[in-house]
């Protein structure tokens, strides 16, 4: 099939892609997405990480990411921060409006870092936080009561609430306690546990047994399950039920947070009128010089011939599989696009070190336009721009910079796309 | 397992999206979900192939997880696979047999369509049914037709043929599909109305069902000599460089990728782009400037649901721009997910709650929109949210048929006239 | 096992090593009324036992350069497939010879086959590929010999629990830090905790020392030199199962030239390189380059398929005199007699040998043990079984809890552990849950290894029950499991430690083959890990 007149055409439905395609549409622009698959922001925290920790020391969480930024790309001219720093606040304050238009707000901690526990009882730094997971002062609790469900094989309490304590300082007097309850029996997927959660009779059911372990002063914690659809009120509402703090807590997917994310944006981008194709994947583009004048897609049963003036690549890292790699050498599938990669080991020798896999920072180099460039730096293509965890030079599994970068590079490249500064 | 096939299961990185995807693990504690049935079972098969957990029959086939995986892994096709395995194995029930071959009940129901339409109404009967056979008595059955799409184009041949002799464009066979075929023959029609306006030849033969509720309900020896006979048949017409078109995403999906995916068998022909959904064909005459604008107004408010298996496709919604050229007619989009119907799982007792849980979400939005018409390209998807709303459903092919003027099949039926031009049809569309 | 309150114990013999060969003479000793302790610095098989490619040799491979090695292998072979039927898959192996061999190999070696009792069964090379559309078709030759697979695990499990029933005592994570004599004779040994660092002592007549590649180490602690060459051989680990028999190169042994199916992986390997250090274990990525080339003569599109992972054990060769190394050294065993050799009484060593023959190897050296201490008693491992079959009856329990895949695996690992792990899963449908989703680990499976009193890590689950070593290599159990520790007393230490290590461990493996979809995996890895849960930074 022929999908022709297109102002700008994208590729990958991941965070960036996805603000891209919100950014353009937005300024009136038609826009397409086309992706292989699921946005691999499903399996995000659904938070949107900036930066995590002081540049000089990676143990302390910074308190200013916006300023360690800054910083950041002072010295360093290759992080994708580096290319979208004009953008990046108008970036965060544009995420905030898409999704609490679109009933999934996001709050922010006045330009600090929250810090918000894990499955783990790790606390991770992050910049904005959904509603449901956006935890005020838990420092400050008079008790923590982790709540967690029997049908749900993927959260422990226990392991909550017994590290909690050795990663944060909590008030001296505060109670932590774990506890199982259950939402009538059998296994579920955690889906489908917040698919039962949003029945109001399940919902008043787990109150009535978390409400009899909880004092005053108390919050209490709970699996990413709170509600499966992207305006679900299972968070407020237990809140309310168990006049207390209720919050999610982040998990391993699957878990709802991200997958919200993808909606929220998913459900935002249909009601400006985006095409969005998901199941196709992008085989080969049409260049002509330096420009791109159409990509092709195979879907299971049909392909699409798309053009459009303006492209994004916003297919990913190794995970999202914007990158590919064979024994000692890495790849762009779609423009075959140089990679910039690391020319001695792909990894540490320590799985968790704290510098981070020289192979998590190979990607695309840009410009501050975002199109790719050679190794001399000259534009390949001249209407393409790069997006998200595509680009090269940042780490985001030590750096906490993945959603962040995300955002900032999808909405700029939206913005360029809609304002045809990309000749 | 063929190499592809191996390589396949290599991609699966085990990231659980499919899971999330699922639209009955997410409403059911019965399936564990694609993942599980899918690519982790499969590394268990090829020791042995009967690592079939008995969950596999709860798979409804709607291909989200193929839809969703970011790895391309055909997550579907293994859990058909391994329903084909257990069935094979265990045996299955006389309804699943009987529900399986939709062509045999077309046509066992052609000895008395009112007989049978006045049974599947009957309560008690339908009570009956459920306690003996396992068909739930809740779920609204497919009316049978009076008379086959086959019937009925016989009768209204003598006004297609003189068509055929100004016909301007390259000639195409109808895929029409058993739904089609024997639930409404007017969707077919208005398909025939359509292309003939258009000048187009269309060759209606005789063509089997595709073979899906066979794959489905784990038939797949069965469904695998299906497959052979339709591709002979089909290779008949692609040498003698017909197109053929589909109007059901479902049929073009087990054609274009089920043949291949869970029996290696295929033709260029179907790989390429010989099979074509109605509205792929018609975007392209539109590219080329040559569909029949001439649209009557049709100011209307319609729900559009997208069936899962055009989303499978991966090709996009060809319907949109074709509907978007109708004058005074609104579309707007459900985007609910899947109605959970499933070709004929929602039919069995106890997956019914699961199909009805699945469907909850567009029921929900049918009513909150306050939509009273909704077209989708799938008659499963129309019989469920019909079931599920009471709202009036059609295949958006109705909808052009319509624009140009044509009424609505019932009518001619009734005055056992041919297909005429008519005004305000959708005063009488409820 | 629970350190006991007193600091010195007394037994007659001591073991040394929780490979096969230690286990095995554990078990004969138990089984002929031995007394017996066996310790082990780490956890059991967790050394060379556990690091080959779990092939259950018929003999055929060294039919030609070593017919007794070989007719011992054929008879070990039929002993393990008689004793060990949970854990010995009979699949056969299949000798392939390509265009580029040899062609004057194969009649060698079909004659040096059937002088030891092997005849190897010629079959249609066409119909073999036809059913094997992976394997290269211009395989000129093929033969069929009765090579099977052995889960080496397991049958280090099954001697330690057979041997316990026989009142036999294994004591893990205890490093033997001293070997004590008294007038010329051994008189016990010094043990330290590598988890706790204390200390505890061993009187005892008798050390038998079965470290493998350590053997050197610990015969030095008792003042007479053991030695040994230390070859290190590579394998790697393929996603799935690429065959369902054994494949061997029809020619002389060498690098690359054996893969073995095995459960849902396929191993293959291996190479053959002198390293200095005992735990010189880590695979490196150029040894899994070379190994794949050569792998792809027999399978064309080895390159295509994904590897999980790749490991590397160290084969103790022994060498009386000067110095030899790799392959062209006998894998033949030998059983050192200290009393004889350096006059230190009550202290034997045991050196070489392969998995195959670990059952004739113990029953050597216990028949010597039993001379030195005047006892009687036949040895009967060839007789008894290591685990008793699970009945039908109780699989098909099973089956309606686990599925079958899931029951007919947890069977074969628990062997008589199995019922009581069915009827708990029948009483709690929570036992049922699949922790590891990839290679089908149940809950209950996972309670049972925990609270066996063997486990103090992750590592040690995951050993006794292929948790962690499918598809996602940790990346979703690892924090499952974690979540169950709480209730698992032996489990000291804190979270972070527990996991990390167990992360670790499947990190060395998975870095020499990062790339393809294993490079992909290991970014989801991280991400979990990470990016979501801050692992690297946990306290």
């Amino acid at each position: 099939m022929i999908l022709d007149g297109f102002d700008v055409a994208i590729i990958g439905a991941g965070l960036s892609g996805l603000t891209a395609a919100a950014k353009a549409a937005e300024e009136g622009k038609k826009v397409l997405v086309v992706a292989k698959g699921a946005g691999v922001v499903e399996l995000s925290s659904g938070c949107i990480d900036l930066w995590g920790y002081c540049l000089d020391r990676p143990h302390q969480v910074c308190r200013r990411p916006l300023d360690e930024i800054a910083s950041l790309v002072a010295v360093n001219p290759d992080h994708p921060y580096a290319k979208v720093w004009d953008v990046l606040e108008e970036s965060l304050d544009f995420f905030l409006r898409v999704c609490s238009e679109n009933d999934c707000p996001y709050l922010e901690k006045r330009g600090g870092n929250w810090l918000l526990p894990t499955a783990l009882g790790t606390v991770r730094p992050t910049y904005l936080a959904p509603a449901t997971m956006a935890v005020e002062s838990l420092e400050l609790a008079k008790g923590i009561l982790v709540v967690g469900f029997r049908e749900l094989k993927d959260f422990y309490p226990e392991v909550l609430a017994a590290n909690l304590k050795r990663n944060l300082e909590l008030n001296p007097g505060c109670r932590l306690s774990a506890a199982m309850v259950s939402v009538g029996g059998g296994e579920l997927t955690p889906n489908a546990l917040a698919n039962r959660l949003e029945q109001p009779e399940v919902l008043t059911g787990v109150i009535s047994q978390v409400k009899p372990l909880l004092s005053p002063g108390y919050l209490a914690l709970f699996p990413p399950v709170l509600g499966e659809r992207r305006n679900a009120r299972v968070a407020g509402d237990l809140a309310e039920g168990l006049e207390c703090p209720a919050y999610e807590v982040a998990n391993i997917p699957p878990a709802l947070p991200g997958q919200r994310l993808y909606r929220t944006l998913l459900h935002h981008l249909k009601n400006l009128g985006v095409e969005v194709i998901i199941g196709s994947q992008v085989t080969g583009a049409d260049i002509s010089g330096r420009r791109c004048l159409g990509i092709t897609a195979a879907g299971a049963t049909g392909t699409l011939k798309i053009s459009a003036r303006t492209f994004v690549l916003a297919t990913g890292s190794f995970l999202g599989g914007g990158l590919e790699a064979g024994p000692g050498r890495v790849y762009e599938p779609v423009f075959n696009l140089p990679v910039t990669a690391a020319r001695g080991e792909w990894s540490e020798k320590d799985f968790l070190c704290l510098g981070g896999h020289p192979f998590s920072r190979f990607g695309i180099a840009v410009n501050e336009r975002l199109q790719p460039l050679d190794g001399r730096g000259r534009v390949l293509v001249e209407n393409l721009m790069v997006t998200g965890a595509s680009l090269a030079g940042c780490d985001y599994t030590v750096e906490k910079c993945g959603n962040g970068v995300a955002v900032a590079t999808g909405y700029k490249a939206g913005k360029l796309a809609a304002g045809e500064v990309v000749r | 397992m063929s190499c592809a096939d191996e390589l396949m299961l290599d991609s699966c990185i085990k990231c659980s999206i499919c899971v999330a995807h699922c639209p009955v693990a997410r409403v059911s504690d019965q399936f564990a979900g694609p993942k599980q049935n899918g690519p982790d079972l499969e590394r268990f098969r090829l020791e042995g192939p009967d690592a079939v957990s008995s969950q596999a029959v709860y798979c409804t086939n709607c291909k989200n997880c193929d839809v969703a995986c970011p790895s391309g892994v055909s997550v579907s096709a293994m859990i058909s696979r391994a329903k084909g395995e257990l069935v094979a194995r265990q045996g299955a029930a006389l309804r699943d047999r009987l529900m399986a071959r939709t062509e045999l009940l077309g046509r066992a129901n052609r000895i008395s369509p009112a007989l049978v339409n006045w049974c599947t109404k009957s309560k008690p009967l339908r009570r009956l049914g459920e306690k003996i056979f396992g068909i739930s008595a809740e779920m609204t059955l497919p009316r049978y037709a009076e008379k086959t799409f086959y019937d009925l184009y016989a009768l209204k041949n003598q006004f297609f043929k003189e068509n055929l002799f100004g016909a301007k464009h390259a000639a195409v066979v109808y895929f029409p599909g058993c739904y089609v075929i024997y639930n409404r023959p007017e969707a077919g029609l208005a398909l025939m109305d359509v292309l003939v306006r258009n000048g187009v030849r269309v060759l209606v033969d005789r063509l089997d069902c595709c073979g899906l509720p066979l794959i489905s309900n784990g038939f797949l020896t069965e469904a695998r000599k299906c497959a052979q006979k339709n591709i002979q048949q089909l290779e008949g017409y692609f040498v003698r460089g017909y197109q053929v078109i589909t109007s059901c995403p479902s049929c073009k999906l087990v054609l274009k990728r089920e043949y291949k995916e869970l029996f290696g068998l295929g033709s260029a022909g179907l790989s390429g782009d010989q099979v074509v959904d109605i509205f792929e064909y018609l975007q392209t005459m539109v590219r080329r400037g040559k569909l029949d604008r001439g649209f009557n107004p049709l100011p209307m408010r319609v729900g559009y649901h997208q069936p899962c298996h055009l989303k499978a496709g991966g090709y996009g919604v060809p319907s949109k721009e074709l509907m978007g050229l109708i004058p005074g007619l609104r579309v707007e989009d459900l985007d609910s997910g899947c109605c959970g119907l499933s070709g004929n799982y929602g039919f069995k007792r106890e997956k019914y709650a699961n199909s009805m849980a699945i469907g909850r979400e567009v029921f929900r939005t049918v009513k909150e929109m306050g939509i009273k018409h909704v077209v989708t390209e799938c008659g499963i998807c129309q019989l469920q949210i019909n079931h599920g709303t009471g709202a009036a459903v059609y295949h958006p092919v109705e909808l052009l048929a319509k624009a140009y003027g044509y009424c609505g099949y019932s009518r001619a039926q009734n005055s056992g006239i041919q297909s005429r031009r008519c005004e305000n049809v959708f005063e009488n569309g409820k | 096992m629970v350190w006991m309150d007193m600091n010195t114990d007394s037994v007659q013999v001591v073991v040394i090593g929780g490979g096969v060969t230690g286990t095995g003479i554990l078990r004969d000793l138990a089984m002929r009324g031995i007394p017996a302790v066996l310790v082990e610095q780490g956890g059991l098989a967790n050394g060379t036992s556990s690091r080959f490619h779990g092939l259950l040799h018929s003999g055929a491979r060294y039919a030609v350069v070593d017919r007794e090695a070989a007719r011992e292998c054929l008879k070990e072979n039929r002993i393990l497939q008689r004793i060990a039927p949970n854990w010995v898959e009979p699949t056969g192996g299949i000798f392939v010879q390509l265009p580029g061999d040899d062609p004057d190999y194969a009649g060698r070696w079909v004659a040096a086959c059937k002088e030891v009792g092997i005849i190897p069964e010629e079959i249609d090379v066409r119909e073999l590929t036809k059913s094997n559309p992976a394997l290269n078709s211009s395989i000129t030759r093929a033969f069929k010999v009765p090579d099977g697979t052995v889960d080496g695990y397991q049958v280090i499990w099954g001697n330690v629990n057979s041997a316990r029933r026989y009142g036999a005592r294994v004591l893990t994570y205890s490093r033997v830090t001293a070997i004590h004599q008294s007038n010329g004779s051994v008189a016990g040994v010094e043990l330290t905790s590598t988890l706790t660092g204390e200390k505890k002592l061993i009187e005892c007549q008798m050390v038998i020392n079965a470290a493998g590649p350590w053997a050197k180490e610990v015969a030095a602690m008792a003042g007479v030199e053991v030695n040994v060459a230390r070859d290190k051989g590579t394998l790697i680990t393929f996603n799935h199962r690429l065959t369902n028999q054994v494949l061997n190169r029809l020619r002389p042994p060498g690098d690359g030239d054996i893969f073995v199916p095995h459960g849902t992986v396929t191993i293959f390997g291996t190479t053959s390189a002198y390293v200095g250090e005992p735990d010189h274990t880590r695979p490196e990525f150029r040894e899994v380059l070379d190994l794949v080339k050569i792998g792809s003569e027999v399978i064309p599109d080895l390159e295509k398929y994904r590897l999980i992972r790749a490991f590397a054990g160290v084969r103790p060769l022994y060498q009386s005199g000067t110095a030899a190394c790799g392959r062209s050294l006998s894998r033949y065993f030998t059983i050192l007699d200290h009393q004889q050799l350096d006059g230190l009484a009550g202290f034997i060593s045991i050196v070489g040998g392969k998995f195959t023959t670990f059952r004739l190897m113990a029953e050597k050296t216990v028949d010597l043990v039993a001379r030195r201490l005047g006892v009687n008693a036949p040895c009967r491992t060839a007789w008894e079984l290591l685990a008793d079959p699970v009945p039908e009856s109780l699989l098909r329990r099973g089956r309606k809890i686990f599925g079958s895949p899931g029951a007919q695996k947890a069977a074969k690992r628990l062997g008589d552990g199995f019922a009581g792990l069915v009827r708990q899963a029948e009483e709690d449908p929570q036992k049922r849950r699949v922790i590891c989703e990839c290679e089908l680990v149940s809950l209950g499976e996972i309670e049972h290894a925990a609270l066996s009193g063997d486990c103090f890590t992750l590592g040690d689950v995951r050993r006794k029950t292929r948790m962690g070593m499918g598809t996602c290599q940790g990346a979703f159990c690892g924090c499952r499991a974690l979540g169950m520790l709480n209730n698992y007393p032996g489990f000291a230490g804190n979270y972070r430690m527990h996991l990390a290590d167990y992360l670790q461990e499947r990190w060395k493996g998975i870095r020499p083959v990062l790339w393809g979809h294993q490079l992909r995996e290991a970014q989801l890895s991280l991400g979990v890990y990470c990016a979501l849960l801050c692992l690297e930074r946990m306290k």
